[in-house]
């Protein structure tokens, strides 16, 4: 049994290479249907992806933040952070009150600077950097690090002025640089500090006494407020119904829902289309491909009753065509693919001003190509063993009389 | 020619019913008063019909008896259109009659002998396919090779189906055939004479029983015809093998000593029915 299907694998193959014009048209039809149709993919995929991948990798796009100023208490803060979606909350000042002026001994510039709340987990710092921390530590932004010249370890000298009993004063604080921020977490001059120290700056405008810096003033409230929040979700996903939940409990907030709802939209949208066309390319190919192979099949039905004749038998007559659409199938498929890198390649040297650096407008990814091969082998091992099939019931006095 | 009256010794009933191993028949014996002789008969056919159509013109093939023996050389000589090719492509096990009343086959003396009508009547292919791989041998009209096989490929093709080794039979009998020195050529590149003496030798490579030669020599010129018939004639013989033949020409069978079956071809107008009936 297995030496006939050997003997039906090397007719098969002889005939294959002996007839390769035929092999090469056979070939060149089944790429020029699938080559397209993977273009046609990696530009969906490749599109969609980048806009999504954008969407996903700016934090920025996950932040919910409040309109205008409100009164938002621990109580309800810690809520907040409670929900499942909410991947990171932090609390701010008034805006007037987080602003610092710093300098370093490495420049002779004064750097007034707005100052962002921070903690643990804050998705707009690197994950494994040092963070701002207690009354002395801070992140500073790039812009402003490159204003001072100073690296992590330097120490700046912060000061802030109030008026306090109609007199102006002027107090000095040495911050630690922790770390330099990455340049797309903030881009003006800044610094990510602890909320004990903005709330520390804050009293100190508002005349309050800030006993751990030695600041004098009066006694601070028991119970503090604060006016707004920086809260980040877990996923585009979660950021629509953060804001409705927000919204349920009338609270305005300001998200880029809109955008994200945008893209998927256009996600779906544009997957409906390619599945329509993907189907109907599909179906082509593979009536393309079984018309061809039977086709082929029905030409040789002479040569397989001689095999017949020889007595080979059913299913190694059956093999026959399956190992020349076998090797039709792979074949077209490995020319479909360069094919679709070649053009790939060309729309994305094409496209690359238009997007981000590293991004592409046409990809595909491995199981892609995986997909695809499994597909096309297995229409042509079904449209080869219909034929063969229908060839090998047939008598074999029936084709050899066609010789 | 002695008398051949045949004797079936068995019941159509006993060998009607055909399951995978009870094509074999090991209870029925075939026999033959020839000059009071025993002798051993390759095929036994009673009342086999094969009936034909198209284009509304009917063809009817019977054989009210016919029975070869071992190592006989039969011709069929006809006009086109007379069913000889009928005859020998169900002898070869690849056209299904449309009625038999016995159809057997009894490739080695030792051997039993197979209901062939049986096994087309059960579709068992394989079985048909795996005798004529073992014991016939096919001469085709147009040689019938495969083109993407070289001349020694198409030669062995029915040894390496058979997975026979390499024993020098291939290059013997292209030497005998005269184209021991186009074994690495295609079909293509041979003349049609050539290629039928390749058809020969793929016939004959694997040493079958029998040898069916379908107007072997049709497409070759008539010099060229008798070597290659002589040729091939005397191949048969040095194998041992039975050859039943279709010829146009029994000028010179007759000259080789082949038995001639004899055949009668009627044709009805008003029923536009042909009908031969061939016997022997």
């Amino acid at each position: 049994m297995i030496r006939n299907l050997f003997k039906a694998f090397r007719l098969a193959t002889s005939d294959y290479l002996h007839e390769w014009q035929m092999s090469v048209c056979f070939i060149l039809g089944l790429a020029a249907v699938l080559g397209p149709l993977l273009v046609l993919f990696g530009l969906k995929f490749g599109l969609v992806g980048a806009m999504l991948d954008q969407l996903i990798e700016d934090a920025g796009n996950r932040e919910i933040r409040p309109v205008g100023s409100g009164h938002y208490d621990h109580a309800w803060l810690e809520s907040v952070r409670a929900q499942p979606e909410v991947a990171f909350l932090v609390p701010r000042t008034r805006s007037i009150a987080a602003t610092i002026e710093l300098a370093s001994e490495q420049s002779s510039r004064i750097v007034p600077v707005e100052l962002i709340a921070s903690a643990s987990g804050d998705p707009l710092l690197a994950p494994d950097a040092p963070l701002p921390e207690g009354l002395t530590r801070v992140v500073v932004s790039s812009r402003t690090a490159e204003k001072l010249g100073v690296k992590p370890g330097d120490v700046l000298d912060g000061s802030l002025a109030r008026r306090y009993r109609s007199q102006q004063e002027r107090v000095h604080l040495d911050l630690t640089v922790a770390a330099i921020a990455p340049e797309q977490a903030f881009s003006r001059d800044g610094a990510f500090v602890s909320v004990q120290l903005l709330e520390a700056l804050e009293d100190f405008r508002d005349g309050r006494a800030v006993p751990a810096l030695g600041w004098r003033g009066m006694q601070a409230d028991a119970e503090r407020s604060y006016p707004g929040f920086r809260l980040y979700a877990r996923s585009i996903q979660d950021v629509a119904g953060l804001r409705d939940a927000f919204a349920d409990v009338g609270v305005e907030v300001h998200t880029r829902a809109a955008e994200i709802e945008l893209v998927q939209r256009m996600d779906r949208n544009l997957s409906v289309i390619y599945w329509v066309i993907a189907v109907i390319g599909m179906v082509g190919v593979s009536l393309s491909l079984g018309a061809s192979l039977w086709a082929n099949v029905d030409r040789k039905r002479k040569q397989l009753s001689v095999l017949r004749l020889v007595g080979f038998r059913t299913r190694d007559i059956v093999w026959f065509p399956m190992v020349q659409a076998l090797y039709t199938a792979v074949l077209g498929w490995a020319l479909a693919v360069a094919i679709y890198y070649v053009t790939a390649w060309v729309i994305n040297i094409m496209m690359a001003t238009q997007v981000e650096a590293g991004q592409q407008i046409c990809r595909l990814l491995e199981i892609h190509y995986v997909v695809a091969l499994a597909l096309t082998c297995g229409a042509a091992v079904i449209a080869a063993a219909l034929a063969g099939m229908r060839s090998a019931r047939i008598e074999p006095a029936e084709g050899l009389r066609e010789l | 020619m002695a008398d051949r009256s045949v004797v079936i010794r068995s019941t159509r009933s006993s060998w009607s019913n055909c399951p995978d191993a009870g094509h074999i028949l090991n209870d029925v014996s075939i026999e033959t008063a020839a000059a009071g002789s025993r002798h051993s008969a390759i095929y036994l056919l009673h009342d086999v019909v094969k009936n034909r159509e198209a284009k509304g013109v009917a063809f009817r093939l019977r054989v009210p008896s016919l029975r070869i023996d071992r190592g006989e050389k039969i011709a069929l000589i006809g006009e086109s259109g007379s069913g000889k090719s009928t005859l020998l492509d169900m002898l070869a096990f690849i056209l299904q009659p449309s009625a038999a009343g016995a159809f057997r086959f009894r490739p080695e003396e030792a051997a039993d002998s197979l209901d062939l009508d049986a096994c087309w009547q059960d579709d068992n292919l394989n079985l048909l396919g795996d005798m004529r791989k073992r014991h016939i041998g096919y001469v085709m009209q147009t040689g019938g090779l495969l083109p993407y096989l070289s001349v020694y490929d198409n030669i062995n093709l029915s040894r390496s189906v058979l997975g026979l080794r390499r024993d020098g039979t291939v290059e013997h009998l292209a030497e005998m055939l005269g184209i021991a020195n186009q074994l690495k050529k295609r079909p293509d590149a041979l003349s049609t004479g050539e290629r039928q003496r390749v058809a020969i030798g793929r016939a004959l490579a694997h040493r079958p029983a029998i040898v069916v030669a379908d107007e072997p020599t049709a497409s070759l010129d008539p010099f060229a015809a008798q070597n290659v018939m002589s040729l091939f004639l005397g191949l048969a013989d040095e194998f041992n093998s039975t050859v039943i033949l279709a010829s146009h020409a029994w000028h010179h069978i007759k000259e080789l000593g082949l038995r001639r079956l004899s055949h009668r071809t009627t044709h009805t107008s008003g029923s536009k029915l042909t009908e031969t009936v061939v016997s022997g």
